[in-house]
C-alpha cells in the first residue's frame, strides 16, 4: 500500500512542479504589471518546439536545446513588450488591463497557429527527456519526474534570489507595489516591464520543455498548464509569488489524491471547487491582501 | 421541397419519350459542362485534433487528384474546400458546414470526425439536401437516422459505429485465451474510458457484455479528455491487477504516455487500446514502451496488396511520417460518393432533393471495396456493417482490425480478424510467461 501511495505522491509532486513553473511566469507578470498574459500558453509551447528544433533539426547537444528554449521564450517576451505592451501602456491606464488581455489572446492564437503551420499537427516526442527508472526498495521513480522536480526547485531558488537579492529584483518589487511611487523614486518602469516579460518568457520556455518531456509536443501544449496556472494564481492571490508556488504544489497533490480516491474524472472539478470556495470566503486569495499586490 | 429544375424534369418525364430524352439531355449537358464540383469538408485543422484533420484533408486531396486525372465526375473536376472546425462542437461544425454550402454550393460534404456535435451534421445535410459522409464512428448516427429515415436520407457514416468495438474486443480476448495464445491470470478486466461520447459508448458496451464473454469488470475509471498524467489511475491498476487493461481513450500521445508510465511498474495484464496506437505519433512518442500493445480499429487502411498503391502514393505526396491510416477514410469517402454521383447522372447541387436522393440510393445499393475494406450501408442506420461481429461474410462488412505493435521500429502487425490477419499474436514483453 505504501508504494502505491508513494507513487500517487510522486505523480502529485511532479504535476505540482510543472504547475508551479507555469504559475510563477504568469504570476510574475500579473503581480508586477497588472497584466494577464493570455499568450503565456503559446510562449510555453514555443519553448518546447525551440528545444526540439535545436536538438533534432540542428543536431545540437541537450544543453543547447535547453538554452534555445530559454532564448526563444525570452525573445517572445521581449517582442511582446516592444510590439504590444509598450504601445498599450501609452494609452489610458484604466483600460490597460482589459486591452492587454484581449491583445495577448490574439497574439497567443497567432503564435499557436504559426507553430501548427510550421511543424504540423502531429504530436512529436520531446527529445529532451530522460529514460529509465530509479528503484528505491518498493518504489519506482522515473528519472524524468526527478529531473522535473529538481529543475523546478532550482528555478524557484534562482527566481527568489533574483527578486530578493538583486537590483533588478528590487526594482520589480517596487514597481509591483506602486508603479507611480517607483517611477518617482527613479525606477525606469518601462525597463522593468521589459525585464519582467523577458523573465516570464524564459520561464515559459523552460516550462514548455518540462511539460513536453512528460507529455508530447503539440501546438495546444501550453493551454492546459496555462489554465491550471490561472487557477493557482486565483487561489493564491493575484501576483503573490510564494503563495502561487505553495498553491501549485498543494492543489496538484490534492488533485492527485482525489483522482486516486474518488476517480480520475474528479481531479479537475475538485480544483474548480476550490477556486469557487476561495473566491467566496477569501476573494483576494489564500495569501493575497485586498488591493495590495505583493511579489 | 421541389425546385424549378426538378419541376421541369418532372414535366419532361411525363411525356411519351420524356424519360429517354431527359437522360440523353442530361448526359450531354453533363459532358459539356466542365464547371468544377465543390466538395466540402468541415475538418479540425487546428486545435487538439489538428493532426487528424490534416490527414483527412490529405486523403481528400489525393482522391480529388486521382478522380480528376480519371476525367472527373462526368467530365467535371472536383475541387476541395475546407472549413476549420477548430475545437469542434455542434455550433462550430454546423456553421462550418453551412458556410461550405452557402459559399461554394457544395452538393456533398465529406468530413473526417468531429467530436461533441450531437450529430448536428445530419440536420445540416437534411435541411440543405446535400449528401454528407463522415467518420465520427458513433452509434448516435444510427439512432438519429432511425428517428426519421426520410429526412436523413443523405447522411452516411463511412464506418461501423463505435458500439461494435465492445463485443468485438471481448470476442477477441476470449478467442485468444481459447486458442492458448494467452493465459489469463484471472477473469478481471479494467476499463478506462475518457470523458467523450466515443470512448464512453465503447467502454459501456464492453462493461455490459463482459459477463457474456466470461469476464468481470474490476475497474471502470473515466479519465479527463485529453489526459497525460496517469499516476493515480495506474496506482489503482497496480493495487488490483486485472488480466486485461482496456483503454478506450484514443489520443495517441496520451496512450503513449500511459505505456511509458505503466512500464515503470507493470502488471501481468494484456493491454488493449483504442484507435490512437494506429497513428505514427504513438510509436514516435512511446518508443520501445509500445511493444506488445494491442489495438483495434473498425476503419483504417488495410496492409494488403489492394491498398498498396494508395499507401505509396500517400507517403510520396505527404511525407514518410504522414498517417495514411487516417487519410484513407476520407479518401474512400470521396471515391465512393464520386462513383455514386456519376452513376446517378451528376452531383446535383444544394436543395436538389431529387438528385441527392438518387445519389443516396446508389450509395445504399452499392457495395464498395475501398482501401479500408468493404463499405456496405446497414439500412437500419446507414453506417457500414462490421465484420466479423455484425456480419459473418467478410465481403459484406468492414473488417474490425486487431493489430499489435511487435517492434516499434516497424509497422504494427494485423493479427485478426480471420482472412485478413497477416501475423500471429505475440505475448507482450512485460508479461511473465
Amino acid at each position: 500500500m505504501l508504494d502505491i501511495l508513494m507513487s500517487v505522491l510522486v505523480a502529485g509532486l511532479t504535476t505540482g512542479a510543472l504547475y508551479a513553473l507555469a504559475t510563477v511566469g504568469l504570476s510574475l507578470v500579473w503581480g508586477s504589471m497588472g497584466m494577464l498574459n493570455m499568450a503565456h500558453a503559446a510562449m510555453l509551447t514555443l519553448g518546447g518546439y525551440a528545444a526540439f528544433t535545436a536538438t533534432t533539426t540542428l543536431g545540437l547537444p541537450v544543453f543547447a536545446g535547453f538554452a534555445a528554449a530559454i532564448l526563444f521564450g525570452a525573445m517572445a517576451g521581449g517582442l511582446l513588450y516592444v510590439l504590444i505592451v509598450r504601445n498599450l501602456l501609452k494609452n489610458d491606464k484604466a483600460t490597460f488591463e482589459s486591452n492587454v488581455m484581449i491583445a495577448t489572446v490574439g497574439i497567443g492564437i497567432a503564435l499557436e497557429n504559426t507553430i501548427l503551420l510550421t511543424y504540423g499537427g502531429q504530436p512529436l516526442k520531446q527529445p529532451l527527456s530522460v529514460d529509465g527508472i530509479l528503484k528505491l526498495g518498493p518504489l519506482n521513480l522515473p528519472y524524468q519526474n526527478i529531473v522535473i522536480i529538481l529543475v523546478v526547485v532550482v528555478m524557484m531558488a534562482v527566481i527568489a534570489l533574483l527578486l530578493g537579492k538583486t537590483r533588478m529584483g528590487r526594482a520589480i518589487r517596487a514597481t509591483a507595489q506602486n508603479r507611480d511611487a517607483a517611477q518617482l523614486m527613479g525606477v525606469a518602469v518601462n525597463r522593468v516591464y521589459f525585464q519582467v516579460l523577458v523573465l516570464s518568457g524564459s520561464l515559459a520556455g523552460i516550462c514548455g520543455v518540462m511539460v513536453s518531456s512528460m507529455t508530447q509536443l503539440s501546438p495546444p501544449l501550453g493551454n492546459d498548464p496555462m489554465l491550471k496556472a490561472f487557477i493557482m494564481c486565483v487561489v493564491a492571490g493575484l501576483g503573490n509569488l510564494p503563495g502561487a508556488v505553495a498553491a501549485a504544489f498543494g492543489l496538484a497533490l490534492l488533485e492527485a489524491f482525489i483522482q486516486y480516491v474518488a476517480g480520475a474524472r474528479w481531479g479537475f472539478p475538485s480544483l474548480l471547487f476550490v477556486v469557487i470556495a476561495v473566491l467566496i470566503w477569501r476573494p483576494s486569495g489564500l495569501f493575497g491582501r485586498t488591493q495590495i499586490r505583493r511579489m | 421541397m421541389i425546385n424549378r429544375r426538378a419541376m421541369l424534369q418532372g414535366v419532361l418525364g411525363a411525356g411519351a419519350a420524356g424519360g429517354a430524352l431527359l437522360a440523353d439531355l442530361n448526359s450531354r449537358a453533363e459532358a459539356q459542362d466542365a464547371t468544377p464540383i465543390a466538395v466540402g469538408a468541415a475538418l479540425p485543422m487546428s486545435g487538439f485534433a489538428a493532426a487528424d484533420g490534416i490527414e483527412f484533408k490529405n486523403g481528400l486531396d489525393l482522391a480529388a487528384e486521382e478522380i480528376n486525372a480519371a476525367g472527373g465526375i462526368l467530365g467535371r473536376p472536383v475541387e476541395i474546400h475546407v472549413e476549420d472546425t477548430k475545437e469542434m462542437g455542434a455550433d462550430i461544425v454546423s456553421q462550418s458546414m453551412q458556410r461550405l454550402i452557402d459559399r461554394y454550393t457544395a452538393p456533398v460534404i465529406i468530413n473526417g470526425y468531429n467530436v461533441g456535435t450531437n450529430m448536428i451534421e445530419m440536420d445540416i445535410a437534411a435541411d440543405n439536401d446535400v449528401i454528407m459522409m463522415h467518420y465520427n464512428t458513433l452509434i448516435s448516427h444510427n439512432e438519429k437516422f432511425k428517428t426519421d429515415p426520410a429526412r436523413y436520407y443523405g447522411s452516411f457514416q463511412g464506418d461501423p459505429p463505435e458500439y461494435w468495438y465492445g463485443p468485438g474486443c471481448l470476442n477477441f480476448l476470449k478467442e485468444l485465451a481459447a486458442a492458448g495464445s494467452w493465459k489469463a491470470p484471472n477473469k478481471k478486466i479494467a476499463i478506462i474510458p475518457s470523458a467523450n461520447e466515443y470512448s464512453i459508448v465503447i467502454a459501456n458496451a464492453i462493461r455490459d457484455k463482459a459477463a457474456e464473454y466470461g469476464f468481470e469488470v474490476s475497474l471502470f475509471e473515466t479519465v479527463p479528455f485529453p489526459t497525460n498524467q496517469w499516476g493515480p489511475t495506474l496506482a489503482k491498476l497496480r493495487q488490483d491487477p486485472p488480466a486485461a487493461i482496456i483503454v478506450t481513450h484514443f489520443l495517441p500521445q496520451d496512450l503513449a504516455q500511459f505505456m511509458v508510465q505503466f512500464l515503470a511498474q507493470p502488471t501481468d495484464s494484456l493491454i488493449y487500446m483504442q484507435y490512437g496506437p494506429s497513428l505514427p505519433a504513438f510509436r514516435e512518442i512511446g518508443g520501445e514502451s509500445v511493444n506488445g500493445v494491442i489495438y483495434s480499429t473498425v476503419v483504417g487502411c488495410l496492409p494488403d496488396d489492394f491498398s498498396k498503391p494508395f499507401r505509396e502514393a500517400y507517403r510520396a505526396k505527404f511525407g514518410p511520417s504522414s498517417a495514411y491510416i487516417t487519410g484513407s477514410q476520407t479518401y474512400d469517402g470521396l471515391w465512393m460518393w464520386a462513383t455514386a454521383a456519376a452513376i446517378a447522372g451528376g452531383p446535383g447541387e444544394p436543395f436538389n432533393k431529387e438528385q441527392a436522393q438518387k445519389i443516396a440510393a446508389v450509395m445504399r445499393r452499392n457495395v464498395y471495396r475501398g482501401v479500408n475494406g468493404t463499405y456496405r450501408a446497414d439500412p437500419a442506420g446507414q453506417s457500414a456493417y462490421c465484420y466479423p461481429t455484425q456480419v459473418a461474410d467478410p465481403s459484406l462488412g468492414m473488417p474490425h482490425q486487431f493489430l499489435q505493435h511487435q517492434d516499434y521500429k516497424t509497422n504494427p502487425k494485423l493479427i485478426a480478424p480471420p482472412l485478413y490477419a497477416t501475423d500471429s499474436f505475440v505475448l507482450p514483453p512485460w508479461i511473465k510467461a
